[in-house]
């Protein structure tokens, strides 16, 4: 309570001394109050089920998100008081499993979120934009599946088809390793971007309807997904590259591409990110992964739990609300006010921008937009409507393509051959 | 028998005299199972569904169709299989459990993935088919039935496809199985196999735990391939009815993979099904005694295979497709319904023939589209109508109605287990 007040009281501070002509900030907060209560703000990255897996043993008597977790910056309490609206949450299952097999570990956290919002008077399940819009209407979150990182598929189709099967809505094409099919941000370029059987990947995505998430890929492979995608894609959780030149950001001209592909960036909260130091600074943060993982090399697990902690007491410069409202100024400018959203990835990293510490914290953010002189309508797209264009795009097309063809029985030895071209 | 009916097309008073005739004569005399009373089985399939326990088509899905439709056409014949959907219709198939069977030899080496294509293919071979419809429960399949439609079920064969998580196990019942088998030919980490070691003189407790998971989940325990130890304990921790999706009367033919008697006394107070198995070896007695190892033989592969699983199993599953013994009949299995329902009663015996895994069936029961003809057998053998109802379907579809029960009670009393096999099984 008493970080909520000094960081309100911090907020205005900032709010004044940025703009001369400042109305009561009171009446923006109120204003974006509202705009919460009449469209659904979606988040589309919340890392909290992997939380509950490593802190809690997967038990929530233990760990229980319905309740206060004040050593998180997330729980549902303030997921309310943040009004947020839909939440996509984290299927996240660490690159260090790619060659024990990721699916399996991947099921035991969509599973771990189906329980987690079963018991959850507050969160209920979703898998359409539609869900979302009504879910929200009814006072509560609605709640969404997205996997972080295309090895937890084990390079097969059927896997995917069965991981949308229980609600899976989108698929990050990687997290920070590169993997058979794919090139990472942070890893080493392999393939080029996507080979053969990635571009199947992605088609096969389109046709089951799960949205295309290039967050963590390299410029290449969001390159080849929206050259090969026939849906909008997103970036669950991305920031821009040309105001923090970091390789996990989107440069913009990927950004001009993203416009044409009717896609959508969620900016992403972390100060490394969003702020040009922070980002230096925070340059080899997700290659740490691969040191840890040496120090273990046959213990996922342990070598998942350390890097957990790494990230999560990793600090750089601080950065601050303003900066993230600068990032979706810079997408509205370079791609579009269509394309861009939220997407704080809360519930991974310990450091957040002052003004933005917890999940509370969204609807600052809106007002500091209608403060730089936004308009309603276009707060509304950013927070949630621009998500949701692309939800109901992606489900067209994928009622499209389910006529026009079957299911792919493709495999990654017939497209990339006997060997692949793996790492 | 064309010309016997085409005979009798001319008039329908003479044709129902000859009906009432014959069906009084099948009563007291021993005729073959003669068009009357085949017409008579017929009826009752379109009566009540005929529930079939274990079906491996999708495993030919997967190897011979390369998990592709294209070249491998469930819909259209599969005349290299004895199982395909024009067939089934023949055979007046209600409902069929479809098996997402994994190689024992995955265990460990990516069964789980196995499973979830195999579950994979049989979604998209029902969704593709007008015949087919996908259902997960026992009024589904009533429903379904009706509609003339083939009511198509999951059911997992091997408990080595959680991979020891019941995540993972809950997963799959999302995905639409409503039964694991606990077993296939190899002893898991919490189950001892029929046909393997056995490691844990049962279920081990992390076993139990999965028991009791699938009980509250409302998928059926699935006792066909364990040991008997497995059995005995999966019996006195279940507390909803358990099936025997595919095996017989170990009475009638010694083999382990079949059901002995004091199992089969334990059936009345769990109100659970066995599901009998056409495969001659677990039919006839000398056959059993020639497949006695037949089970075992997969071993003999992995080891050939020793660093390729898939082939393993691939090769294991074209040897047992061209496995032979000793010849069995369509009288023989009639014998197992009649052994079962002699000691469990006539409420615990159903159907699960096992095609399309093996190259071997009882003359009379060579294809999918011979059930009506067991049916007839019975009803020659002087079954009440009410009786073969149950052995058809009924008894299946009321043992799936008490797990949905007591799966609907148990999830009002507890939580999802999060247990784990460390915690439970950890070594003393």
């Amino acid at each position: 309570m008493r970080l909520i007040r000094q960081s309100a009281v911090l907020l205005l501070a900032i709010l004044s001394a940025s703009c001369a002509k400042q109305a009561d900030s009171g009446d923006y907060l109120e204003r974006a109050r509202r705009l919460h209560q009449e469209v659904p703000m979606v988040d589309t990255h919340n890392d909290l089920p992997w939380v509950v897996f490593a802190e809690g043993g997967g038990q929530f008597e233990r760990f229980d998100p319905d309740q206060s977790l004040p050593s998180i910056d997330t729980d549902v309490p303030r997921l309310k008081e943040g009004l947020v609206g839909g939440q996509f949450w984290a299927a996240y299952v660490p690159s260090l499993f790619m060659e024990h097999g990721a699916a399996m570990p991947t099921l035991g956290q969509i599973d771990l979120i189906h329980r987690m919002i079963e018991r959850s008077p507050t969160l209920e399940y979703a898998t359409t934009a539609d869900d979302i819009v009504r879910i929200h209407k009814t006072g509560k979150i609605a709640s969404l599946i997205g996997i972080e990182g295309g090895h937890s598929i084990d390079n097969s189709l059927a896997v995917l088809r069965m991981f949308h099967e229980l609600g899976v809505r989108y698929l990050t094409l990687t997290h920070s390793a590169t993997i058979p099919w794919a090139d990472a941000a942070t890893d080493v370029a392999t393939h080029g971007g996507l080979s053969r059987f990635g571009e199947e990947v992605v088609r096969e995505m389109n046709r089951i309807g799960m949205m295309v998430d290039l967050s963590h890929v390299s410029d290449a492979t969001m390159s080849d997904a929206l050259r090969v995608s026939e849906a909008p894609v997103i970036f669950s959780h991305s920031s821009a590259r040309a105001l923090a030149d970091h390789v996990r950001n989107v440069p913009d001209s990927i950004l001009t591409q993203v416009a044409k592909n009717g896609g959508v960036v969620m900016i992403n909260f972390f100060p490394g990110f969003l702020d040009p130091q922070a980002a230096q600074e925070a340059a080899g943060v997700l290659q740490m992964e691969r040191e840890i993982k040496a120090k273990h090399p046959n213990d996922p697990n342990a070598a998942a739990a350390e890097f957990a902690t790494y990230i999560r007491n990793f600090r750089t410069n601080d950065a601050t609300l303003a900066q993230v409202a600068d990032h979706i100024e810079h997408i509205t400018k370079v791609a579009g006010v269509d394309h861009v959203g939220l997407g704080a990835d809360y519930a991974s990293l310990g450091q957040h921008p002052i003004g933005l510490e917890n999940v509370s914290r969204y609807p600052y953010l809106s007002a500091e937009l209608l403060r730089r002189g936004w308009n309603d309508d276009d707060v509304k797209k950013v927070i949630g409507l621009n998500l949701l264009r692309v939800m109901r795009s992606v489900e067209q097309t994928a009622a499209t393509l389910r006529q026009s063809r079957p299911a792919s029985a493709a495999t990654i030895e017939e497209l990339d051959g006997a060997t692949g071209s793996r790492p | 028998m064309s010309s016997l009916r085409s005979r009798l097309v001319p008039s329908a008073a003479l044709v129902a005299g000859v009906v009432l005739l014959s069906g009084a004569l099948a009563g007291c005399t021993k005729l073959p199972a003669d068009t009357t009373l085949l017409e008579r089985a017929r009826q009752f399939h379109r009566e009540v569904p005929l529930i079939d326990g274990h079906n491996d088509l999708s495993s030919a899905v997967l190897s011979t169709g390369k998990g592709s439709f294209e070249h491998f056409d469930p819909d259209k014949g599969l005349p290299d299989l004895d199982t395909d959907i024009p067939r089934l219709r023949t055979g007046l198939v209600g409902g069929q459990f479809w098996s997402a069977y994994v190689p024992s030899s995955l265990m460990g080496q990516g069964a789980g993935i196995f499973a979830l294509q195999q579950i994979d293919a049989i979604r998209r071979m029902v969704a593709r088919s007008p015949s087919l419809e996908f259902a997960v429960t026992a009024d589904e399949i009533v429903r379904i039935h009706k509609e003339g439609k083939i009511a198509s079920l999951i059911g997992i064969e091997g408990g080595h496809a959680i991979e020891n998580s019941l995540p993972a196990l809950r997963q799959f019942h999302t995905l639409g199985v409503r039964y694991m088998t606990l077993t296939h030919g190899a002893t898991t980490p919490w189950a001892d196999a029929a046909t393997d070691e056995a490691r844990h003189g049962g279920l081990t407790r992390f076993g139990e735990e999965v028991v009791r998971e699938m009980n509250r989940l409302g998928m059926l325990v699935d006792l066909s391939h364990v040991s008997d130890g497995t059995m005995s304990d999966a019996l006195r921790v279940s507390e909803a009815p358990v099936i025997f999706s595919h095996s017989s009367a170990r009475a009638l033919a010694d083999h382990v993979r079949n059901v002995p008697d004091s199992i089969l006394a334990r059936l009345p107070a769990n109100g659970g099904v066995v599901m009998i198995n056409f495969f001659p070896g677990f039919i006839d007695p000398q056959a059993a005694r020639e497949a006695a190892g037949v089970l075992q033989k997969e071993r003999e592969f992995k080891a050939q295979f020793p660093n390729d699983p898939k082939a393993a199993g691939e090769a294991f599953g074209a040897w047992i497709r061209n496995f032979r013994t000793n010849d069995a009949t369509l009288a023989q299995v009639a014998d197992h319904v009649e052994h079962v329902r002699k000691v469990a009663g006539v409420d615990h015996v159903g159907i699960g023939a096992d095609y399309a895994g093996l190259g071997q069936h009882p003359i009379g029961l060579d294809d999918v589209t011979r059930y009506p003809y067991l049916t007839a057998e019975l009803l020659r053998r002087g079954w009440s109508d009410e009786d073969v109802k149950k052995v058809l379907g009924l008894n299946v579809l009321r043992a799936m109605r008490g797990a949905e029960q007591v799966a609907i009670r148990l999830r009002q009393s507890r939580p999802a287990s999060t247990a784990t096999i460390e915690e439970l099984d950890r070594p003393e």
